[in-house]
Parts: structure tokens; sequence; C-alpha cells
């Protein structure tokens, strides 16, 4: 761009063209793409500059604001993490047993399997284990611990109480609804499920998977096999949702 | 393009605005887990999530402040969807290390999708912006910052001692030199101008 190009831009943006220079200067954007190009940069240039100089102060004040919040919460992220990673390596070597108890189990499972028995949902409830996040911690933490180790009951009681002080944590509610499938509440399980399904958070899919899973529990298997097939190729449980549904099929 | 109706959730981004205390912790409180989660399965490690996410957090402000951000989808997804492209490009950034990066269930709100790109093409926008600020000269630059504090351009001509027609041209001129700058980097194809 010439000199004067940037001059007619600065004075098209401040109003200051005649009526008539304004039409030519208008109909040369319609016209001309690199100009208008140009203009467009111009134009957002210009905004940058102006809010960032004249909103310096506040803006500042906002950053500091923002850093200490941060701080704060990544000092109480960073110790619950550490209390997390103990947990975890405890229910590590429990889980080295376990494995071996699956292993033996689902060659059980897959051998009965084959010889035409029906899936069941106990084929499918080995849950991802819950991790904590933030939150009431206490009842988090009491939560996860009962999660992982199959406590149900109590993990239920707890999660009930985490997730209504956090209603819109869809990671409690999922959680919570899983407790619920396990201790046959299915009513429950179903609702808070749905909310999930109907939602938009991350755990939309996951939701579907589990309420699929229920309704199997429930054996209800027209329901399971209509929930499975809404489940979408990037979900995680995609493939485990299709071995499904061939086997209901 | 039909006007979209504007979600509730509107208010966290108000709440930035206005440098709500309550409203940011809300956000560190409800959102940030997911997003904490999110960059440690995918090679990264609560320090560099936490900059991400306050790096998320100023575009946020900053887009709402210039150009009126206006939120049709739930403020989780498009949080959501905003770090995990930050993080992801951060990633490819680094690319000497071998990267594994592990897909998340997510939202498939065509809104969130749509506002996520928006506010990060915004957020590539001004850091280029700012970097080829920083290579105008001293004096483009003081008389740009008079120009936007001092806003009578009078004033800024006698404080800069020239004269006001003089001072106006520099103006354009400098704004016009950070325009070419911008638009000869090789960053600017990937700014959707």
């Amino acid at each position: 761009m010439e000199e004067q190009d940037y001059i007619l831009f600065d004075n098209y943006i401040n109003s200051e063209l005649s009526a008539e220079d304004t039409l030519t200067f208008e109909n040369r954007l319609n016209n001309d793409s690199a100009f208008a190009k140009s203009f467009n940069v111009y134009k957002d240039a210009t905004r940058f500059l102006k809010n960032t100089i004249e909103n310096a102060a506040e803006t500042n004040a906002f950053k500091r604001n923002l850093e200490n919040i941060s701080k704060n919460h990544f000092k109480q992220e960073k110790a619950e993490t550490n209390t997390t990673t103990k947990i975890k390596t405890k229910t590590i070597t429990l889980i080295k047993y376990f494995a071996a108890a699956c292993v033996a189990l689902l060659f059980g499972v897959f051998t009965f399997n084959q010889f035409g028995g029906n899936p069941s949902y106990s084929d499918y409830n080995s849950h991802e284990p819950m991790t904590v996040t933030r939150g009431s911690v206490k009842d988090l933490i009491a939560a996860t611990k009962a999660f992982n180790s199959e406590d149900y009951e109590k993990a239920n009681t707890l999660l009930k109480k985490v997730l209504d002080n956090n209603p819109e944590n869809s990671e409690y509610r999922l959680y919570y609804a899983i407790t619920n499938i396990e201790l046959d509440n299915f009513k429950i399980a179903d609702t808070e499920l749905n909310k999930l399904i109907n939602g938009a958070s991350a755990y939309k899919d996951r939701a579907l998977w589990y309420s699929a899973l229920s309704r199997l529990k429930q054996k209800n298997i027209d329901a399971t096999i209509v929930l499975l097939k809404q489940i979408t190729e990037e979900a995680d449980d995609y493939k485990e949702a299709q071995k499904l549904l061939d086997k209901l099929e | 393009m039909a006007k979209k109706k504007i979600h509730e959730d509107q208010k966290y981004v108000e709440g930035l605005l206005n440098n709500n205390s309550f409203i940011i912790q809300a956000i560190y409180d409800k959102f940030v887990p997911k997003v904490v989660n999110y960059i440690k399965q995918n090679s990264g490690d609560a320090d560099q999530a936490q900059d991400i996410i306050q790096e998320t957090i100023v575009t946020i402000y900053n887009q709402a402040k210039e150009k009126g951000l206006q939120l049709t989808c739930p403020f989780d997804a498009y949080f959501f969807l905003l770090c995990k492209r930050k993080w992801l490009n951060e990633l490819k950034k680094k690319n000497n290390k071998e990267v594994t990066i592990n897909e998340e269930v997510l939202s498939k709100d065509d809104d969130a999708q749509e506002l996520a790109f928006e506010t990060s093409l915004f957020g590539e926008k001004q850091a280029l912006f700012n970097e080829m600020f920083q290579k105008l000269g001293t004096a483009c630059k003081d008389l740009i910052k008079a120009t936007f504090k001092i806003k009578s351009m009078e004033e800024v001509a006698a404080s800069l001692g020239v004269s006001y027609a003089y001072a106006r041209k520099k103006k354009s001129l400098c704004i016009g030199q950070l325009t070419k700058l911008v638009q000869e980097s090789p960053k600017f194809n990937q700014l959707n101008y």
C-alpha cells in the first residue's frame, strides 16, 4: 500500500471523509481485494492498539487478580495430585492381583460367550478409576477411594453429597450414576445419565455407554441396542459398543 | 447470519470483564480441572496447564473487551476447546519430542467449535500485532502510545513538539507500518484475512 492509502484508511475509520470520498473508498473496498485486505489489517491494528493502550491499567489489574487466583488454585491442585498419586500407587499394587483374577475371569466369560451365552452387565462393569479433581476435597477423596475399591454403597452416599455441592460437575454426576447402576437404583441412574446425554459436557458419550449398560443390566435389550447405536465413532467406547451390539443383534 | 441466542453462561464472560473474583474462582473450580486432566493425559504437567489456562482466560478477556464477545454456547465446551487447541499448538511448536495425543470425548457443539475457533484466531492476531509493534521504531511507538492515551491529537502534537498535521499523518503511517509488518510475517497467512 502507498502512504496515501494508510492516511485514507485512518480518515475513513474516523469518519473524516466527505460523502463522495466515502463512496469512492467503499467502492474500492468492494473491488480491490488487496486494498480491502490491508484495510482490514489496518482496522484490526487500530483496534488492538486502542484496546491495549487505553485499557492497560484495567487489563493489568485483571491479570494480577487472575494470577493470584490461578496460583492458589494450582497450589491446591498440586497438593491434591500428590495425595492421588499415593492413593494410586496403593491401588496399582492391588490392581496387579486384581488384573490376574480378571484375566482368568475374562477367559471364563469369553469361552462361555463363544458357546452362545448372552452378554451381561457384569462383563462390562470394569469402570475407569475415578480421580480426585477439586471441590470438597475430603469427601471427594473418600468417594474416590470407595469407588475404586468397589464399595459402591459408600461411594454413592459420598458422591451424592459432593454432587449436591457441585451440581454442575459432570464427572461427579457420571460416577454417581455408575454407583446407582451398581446398586440397582436404575431410576436414579437413568435420570442422571439422561441429564448428561442431553447436556454438552465431555461425558456425553460415556453417559450413553453407561445408559446402555444400565438397560443391559435391566435386561431391556431393545433399549440397550437403541442407545448403543447412538454412540458416535469418535467416542472412546465406540469399539466396545460395536462389539456388544454384534453380540446382542 | 441470523442472530444467535446468547447463552446464560455469558455471565462468565461478563464476570471476567468486570474482574469479578468470584466468577474467576468459579471458572477455576468448575471448568479448569477437566482441562488440567486433559493436558496431563497428553504429555503435559500441572505447570504447563496453569500457563495455558491463564493465557486462554486473558485471550477471552481481551476478545470480550475489544470485540464484545458474545457466548452462544456453554462456557464449559468453549473453554475446553480453546485450551485444548492452545495446548496442541504448544505441542506442535515443541515437536522435537514424540507426542502421544489421547483424544478425549469432545462436545460436538457446533457453536462452541465456531466460537473457540474465532477466539483462538483473535488470540493469534493479537500475539502477532504485539510482536510486530515491538519492532516499530521508538518514534512510532511513542507517537502511537501518546495518541491512544491522550486522545486529543492537538495535545499529542503539542506534547511531542510537532505540528498537528504532522502528528496526524505520522500516526496513520506508523499504524500503516505496523500493518505492513504484520502482512509480511510468515504467520500472516494463517490468520484468515
